[in-house]
């Protein structure tokens, strides 16, 4: 066992979200299921939101998610930022505020130092601090590879729900992180990524969305979710799906990682993008401007990626600025909602 | 000769870089790649055609071949349109790479090179089919991008099959990358992989 040069992303197969099973394949799992029936319950399984929602009275109800995974960058307490991050942002897309949490870890404690996981959970609870929340339980098991993430509980008004449906025809689609963490991942696992750009889309990953959250409250947000692990088209189709409007995205304002976009055109694309291309691909139309490396991206299963807020066209360059000028530079405004075709995604 | 690769039991990135370090150690017209998964298939796949080959892939049973032809002469290779560009072969006899490695040509008075530099982009043309690749790093990047008056003569070059490349390192550096108005992003690896790949290099 050693604590030195030890790099997490090799000792682990799948990287990140890029380590989601496949969106087809979960579906195979719960659709059909018996679900219990409970009038409280205001957003549950069945609607496939980025979390769930029991209301306790009637200014009050519980957020509730769950996120974890093997590791995407090599340093311990940067993993634990990240998945910190990730799983938090869950709560933050839906509008709500995030209060308490439990560790949920899968350890290899025969082949890996202990101290490892400290560092981990250490990295987790610098997040956990960032947003006010606080740690208050955990559950870790003995397994072959290493998993580290964490079970959320908020708050949230049950008035003031943010979910994925309510798409507005005209809406301003807006964009919060870059894209092209999945690729990024898998070029750091082959040794590829130089430090600096390693440190860099860390960084990104290890930002909270509580920034971006709490901007939107003061705008005429319709709908919102996060980018994580079935990419950009993927999350945006759950929205698109039976919301009886259509999306167009220009591709070339969708903020992406340069060295991403040269990744892909090499081949280092995770399964992930493949699989979410398969499961969703069919709601998408692309104009055949749209480079392939391009298509690649907006498949691309993220790491702790950013919100994807639907906004009232007319406050949607207000929005950006505000983001912007609170530091989160790479927001744009990526696409709008569109009368037709219906149910579908234009990229142009 | 082809050279076989057998990836099976791998998964993304490793038949990847599995082909790119056999291709390093020894560069092959022909090349076959085995794999036993999807993902995998499509990016070998990827890869190739990024190396310019020509590729064709096939499903034995639970595995796909991928097989990869770069032939000297081949004329009938015309790569997908919404495959990258970057570095496949031009139509000319030779293959002439130029680099450019700042915003003025020479050194003396930096006013006087701009224009030398610029009048130099705009002469390019000249080279003909020869000209393959014109590639951009450090301050030169700023010929691509918004601003420039060289990116109408850079798009002329493109639009008669000239790989226009420029660093992404550098573009990001002078915060331009959202600027670029022609060519395609590219990164030391396939500049230097085109470096040996060009009959010659003419650096200013």
């Amino acid at each position: 066992m050693t604590t030195e040069a030890i790099r997490l992303t090799q000792t682990v197969k799948g990287a990140g979200c890029a380590a989601k099973i496949a969106p087809g394949i979960l579906d195979k799992a719960l659709c059909g299921l018996d679900l219990p029936v409970d009038q409280n319950l205001l957003v549950g399984l069945e609607r496939a939101d980025d979390a769930a929602v029991y209301r306790v009275s009637d200014d009050l109800a519980l957020v509730q998610t769950v996120d974890f995974f093997p590791p995407m960058v090599d340093d311990p307490f940067s993993f634990g930022q990240i998945a910190a991050a990730n799983a938090l942002s869950d709560v933050y897309a839906m509008g709500g505020v995030p209060k308490t949490a439990m560790n949920i870890v899968a350890f290899p404690a025969q082949t890996m130092d202990i101290s490892i996981l400290r560092t981990i959970i250490e990295g987790g609870l610098s997040k956990m601090r960032e947003a006010g929340v606080v740690l208050v339980g955990g559950h870790t098991v003995e397994d072959s590879e290493l998993k580290y993430g964490l079970s959320v509980t908020g708050f949230i008004h049950p008035d003031r729900i943010l979910t994925k449906k309510n798409l507005q025809c005209g809406d301003r689609l807006i964009l919060t992180k870059p894209l092209g963490t999945g690729i990024i991942a898998t070029a750091i696992k082959a040794g590829l990524a130089d430090q600096e750009l390693t440190d860099r889309v860390t960084q990104a990953m290890a930002t909270l969305n509580r920034d971006a959250a709490l901007i939107m409250e003061n705008f005429t947000v319709h709908a919102c979710t996060d980018i994580t692990g079935f990419g950009f088209l993927g999350h945006l189709a759950e929205m698109v799906v039976d919301s009886g409007h259509g999306v167009r995205i220009t591709a070339s304002a969708v903020p992406m990682y340069p060295e991403a976009l040269e990744w892909a055109a090499m081949g280092l694309i995770p399964a992930g993008a493949y699989n979410n291309r398969s499961f969703r691909g069919a709601f998408v139309d692309f104009a055949v401007s749209v480079p392939q490396k391009v298509q690649d991206l907006l498949f691309d299963p993220q790491t702790s990626g950013g919100l994807l807020i639907a906004v009232a066209a007319g406050e949607a360059e207000q929005l950006v600025t505000a983001l912007k000028t609170k530091g989160i530079d790479c927001t744009a405004i990526v696409g709008e909602v569109i009368a037709e075709p219906i149910d579908r995604i234009v990229v142009e | 000769m082809t050279k076989e690769l057998d990836c099976r039991g791998m998964d993304c990135p490793a038949p990847v870089l599995h082909v790119r370090d056999a291709l390093a150690q020894e560069a092959s017209t022909d090349i076959s790649v085995l794999v036993d998964n999807e993902a995998a298939r499509q990016n070998v796949s990827r890869f190739l055609e990024h190396q310019s080959y020509q590729v064709k892939s096939e499903v034995l049973g639970d595995l796909f071949r991928i097989v990869g032809r770069r032939g000297e002469g081949t004329s009938s290779f015309t790569p997908a349109p919404a495959l990258p560009a970057a570095l496949q072969s031009g139509p000319g006899a030779k293959k002439i790479m130029v680099l450019i490695t700042s915003t003025h040509m020479g050194h003396g008075d930096d006013a006087l090179g701009d224009m030398l530099m610029f009048n130099f982009i705009k002469t390019l043309k000249e080279m003909g089919s020869d000209l393959w690749c014109v590639a951009f790093v450090n301050s030169g990047v700023s010929f691509t991008a918004e601003g420039s008056e060289a990116v109408p003569f850079l798009q002329e070059l493109a639009g008669n099959g000239v790989q226009i490349l420029a660093c992404g390192a550098c573009l990001a550096y002078f915060h331009i990358l959202d600027k670029m108005q022609v060519g395609e992003v590219t990164n030391m690896l396939d500049i230097v992989t085109g470096m040996k790949r060009a009959d010659s290099v003419v650096t200013v």
